[in-house]
């Protein structure tokens, strides 16, 4: 069955970008859009373990009596089918309900600032919550509808890291693009990773798919992170911290969307590989 | 974790219940201003911009919000909904507004137990369990009422009577009357009267019954036409719901009892001395269904429970005038008898749940002898309430947008499947230009009787090949070499999406006297749904719902 990707949409020029990111993304990895053009500034996502509650601000309605024509007319240019979600149910009367049963799902950094303030900032509460959430991996738009023309997978030997690279692997057999791994090394050597390697059996998809693995020896990751390629969708697996701990004890996710302006694609600790 | 549950959630009511005190005590000074009836006004404004700015909450008291969450969800909650009730509710019934603080406390209760489960990674009958515990947590330590806050939570919130729900939902209760009456003593809410019932007082209590269920639907009706009302008012909510807060302060200024959550007239009536003719009493059992309505109906933040037991008594002590008005020379029992049957009317009336009511009153009142014509009263309340308005006042809005679920239930079962996991993908698809003689071959070799049919080029679903509907082609052989099957496919089909839910699918199948439906996404044939396979996984969810 075919994979669908939800997208809140935004009525306004930021909100065209987001949108020709999300079709981008999914022409290559052969996905359909669902979008959902929000009526109010709230509705409420029910996943298997929590329900997360989306604020979005007024930006999210502006004109909404063109919202759909635009959404259309940018889908259908890109040669596919506009679908819209419709919510069915609403909790309390009033907040819609948006089911989660979707492959891929489209937040820009901050889902509810306004589109002056958003820049690299930082990952707003309630990504974290749907990244946390969620069986579907994250994709964080860059501010600006940017073509990625390869695959970085950051891989850093953690259990989100191994679904981060499966992950990687199934963009890329879609997409038909090579990877290029990046691995800071520290904790585990290269050969560890190969082993990780070997005991899951990811070997043909290594020789298939990546391009070249490269393993960083400076301990300074921001100035790794020179090296990816700017024009490459980056993958990365992410523990789901909340905002405190992060900021307690940092977070490799933080440091590189603030470091980075690609597409991210991040795979969450509930989230079920594809592969 | 019961009762761990139960002991927050019983922390949540006493906190709830001493801001009340402590806040009706700090604007006790100003109710003799001139201004003072735009104290609700104040408090139902504050109370509306804490829930739509601050926590960015929907308004409402709650309790079909966790309702909801058990029939669909398996009892998620909010976490924000632990508290946010809590405090607006507060600034509602502590500024004057009629509201009760039970159904604030619920929600927080049952968020509670729904964040704990969340925490702990429980499943989802688990959550609903625990969702359950808060709510009987919560209502057991503000009337110091364990079995109420019991049955309350099976009757009303779980709506499942067992085992499994039952034995930690009596230990939260236990846990959270225990919180109170460590934290606040160990008092019966309301004083308690020995009562001399003889068999006519009994049966007096019928007509109470009626008279019950009257102001039971009318305060059901009065609430539903406020909120319709108050949405046609082009206004900021809070401004709304400063109108209705106006409007409640104003009626306050002619017939005080009508404001906040009343307990101190549940008190007096109870005791009978309300001392009032039968004219005022039955004012003031209208005024406060007025206020009820225009406090909850126009955005204030609380509950029907409290205001459920001052209407009650209310009628209880109006129906008592009544009758020492038409028969003056029976042997009428004391006013305070009448006031706790109306009191359970009420509650029975408006939650249409018996046993909350009956056991609420009288743990409450600690009156047992009354027993008899409490279950009375609340079994006629409960049946005519039924008949004139199908769903209780918690329910109306699920029932109506068939969002209530009870557990084993048909609706139920069908909600927790979806139709992408029971698509079978095991179909031969034909084309439009394939002869009827290759077709026979196909047919030869399977075991179905639907075949989707696509376009041989773009692989478009254009229509399905239903074997009873060509059956005199089959038999015919002349006709194949003759016929493509373009002609004879059936182009006007049925069709099921991914995204449908399978009670539309089922319901669907059932007006068109279908057997199975294709799938099709984008014009792509993605599988055949069928009523076999639907019952198949229909018996084996039944059974993982009704099992322990």
């Amino acid at each position: 069955m075919e994979n669908r990707l939800l997208h809140i949409f935004r009525n306004n020029p930021f909100g065209r970008e987001t949108l020709l990111q999300s079709i981008y993304f999914c022409n290559k990895v052969g996905a359909s859009p669902v979008i959902y053009i929000p009526k109010t500034t709230k509705f409420l996502m029910y996943f298997d373990n929590d329900v997360v509650q989306v604020d979005l601000d007024k930006s999210y309605l502006t004109s909404p009596e063109t919202a759909i024509k635009n959404a259309t007319e940018l889908v259908e240019q890109a040669g596919m089918n506009a679908r819209f979600f419709d919510p069915k149910h609403f909790t309390a009367s009033t907040l819609p309900d948006i089911h989660t049963n979707f492959d891929y799902m489209c937040c820009p950094r901050s889902i509810s600032d306004m589109s002056s303030k958003i820049g690299l900032g930082y990952i707003g509460p309630r990504v974290r919550r749907i990244v946390k959430a969620a069986r579907f991996p994250v994709l964080i738009t860059s501010p600006a509808f940017k073509p990625w023309k390869s695959i970085t997978v950051f891989f850093g030997g953690s259990v989100n890291a191994v679904k981060a690279l499966r992950l990687g692997f199934h963009v890329a057999r879609s997409s038909g693009m090579s990877i290029d791994v990046f691995t800071q090394t520290g904790k585990y050597s290269e050969e560890d990773c190969m082993n990780m390697i070997k005991e899951r059996n990811l070997e043909k998809e290594k020789d298939l798919y990546i391009n070249e693995w490269h393993f960083f020896e400076n301990n300074n990751f921001e100035d790794n992170l020179y090296e990816v390629p700017h024009d490459a969708l980056v993958i990365l697996g992410a523990y789901g911290h909340g905002v405190i701990k992060d900021i307690l004890f940092g977070s490799k996710l933080e440091k590189i969307q603030s470091t980075i302006s690609n597409n991210l694609l991040v795979a969450g600790p509930n989230y079920t590989t594809i592969l | 974790m019961a009762a761990i549950v139960g002991n927050f959630s019983g922390l949540a009511s006493v906190v709830l219940n001493r801001s009340l005190v402590m806040m009706s005590e700090w604007l006790h000074h100003l109710r003799h201003y001139w201004w003072v009836f735009l104290l609700p006004a104040a408090g139902a404004a504050l109370s509306s911009l804490f829930l739509e700015k601050v926590v960015n909450e929907g308004a409402g008291h709650g309790v079909p919000e966790v309702i909801y969450s058990v029939s669909r969800y398996g009892g998620l909650l909010r976490f924000r909904s632990s508290f946010s009730r809590l405090i607006s509710s507060c600034l509602t019934i502590g500024s004057g507004g009629s509201a009760g603080p039970e159904a604030p406390v619920v929600i927080s209760g049952a968020a509670i137990g729904s964040n704990i489960a969340k925490y702990f990674s429980l499943n989802d009958r688990q959550r609903v369990t625990l969702v359950g515990c808060g709510a009987a947590g919560a209502i057991s330590s503000i009337f110091n009422a364990p079995i109420a806050g019991m049955v309350f939570a099976v009757e009303v919130i779980v709506g499942e009577w067992k085992s499994v729900n039952i034995v930690p939902i009596a230990i939260a209760s236990v846990a959270g009357t225990e919180i109170s009456r460590l934290l606040q003593g160990n008092q019966i809410t309301f004083s308690h009267h020995l009562f001399n019932i003889d068999l006519l007082n009994i049966f007096a209590c019928l007509g109470l019954a009626v008279l019950s269920a009257t102001a039971s639907i009318l305060l059901t009706r009065m609430l539903r036409s406020m909120h319709t009302v108050s949405h046609k008012v082009s206004a900021p909510i809070w401004i709304r719901a400063a109108m209705g807060g106006c409007a409640v302060g104003i009626i306050g200024l002619f017939l005080p009892v009508v404001l906040g959550e009343g307990y101190h007239t549940v008190k007096i009536l109870i005791e009978g001395e309300y001392g009032q003719v039968l004219a005022v009493v039955a004012l003031a059992s209208f005024a406060k269904i007025a206020a009820t309505a225009l406090t909850l109906g126009w955005g204030g933040s609380g509950g029907i429970f409290a205001p459920c037991l001052v209407i009650g008594s209310l009628i209880g002590v109006t129906y008592h005038h009544l009758l020492a008005l038409f028969w003056p020379s029976a042997s009428w029992v004391n006013e305070g008898y009448y006031a706790l049957l109306g009191m359970a009317g009420l509650i029975s009336g408006m939650l249409q749940a018996p046993l909350t009511g009956i056991f609420l009153i009288i743990e409450i009142t600690g009156g047992w002898e009354v027993i008899l014509p409490l279950i009375m009263v609340s079994a006629f309340t409960t049946t005519l309430c039924h008949y004139f308005e199908p769903a209780s006042y918690y329910l109306k809005d699920l029932v109506e947008h068939g969002h209530l679920l009870r557990p084993g239930t048909d609706a139920r079962v069908l909600s927790d499947l979806n139709v992408p996991e029971l698509i079978e993908k095991d179909c031969i698809i034909v084309n439009q230009n394939m002869l009827l003689r290759d077709f026979v071959t196909i047919i030869k070799k399977s075991h179905r009787n639907y075949f989707p049919v696509e376009d041989e080029k773009t692989g478009k679903f254009l229509g399905i090949i239903h074997l009873d509907d060509i059956r005199q082609y089959l038999f015919d052989p002349v006709m194949y070499d003759a016929v493509f099957l373009g002609q004879i496919m059936n182009t006007k089909v049925e069709v099921a999406h991914p995204d449908d839910d399978l009670l539309d699918v089922v319901r669907k199948m059932d007006m068109k006297g279908l057997y199975s439906m294709p799938v099709v996404v984008n014009n792509r044939f993605i599988g055949l749904i069928s009523k076999a396979t639907i019952l198949d996984q229909y018996r084996k969810e039944l059974m993982v719902q009704t099992s322990h």
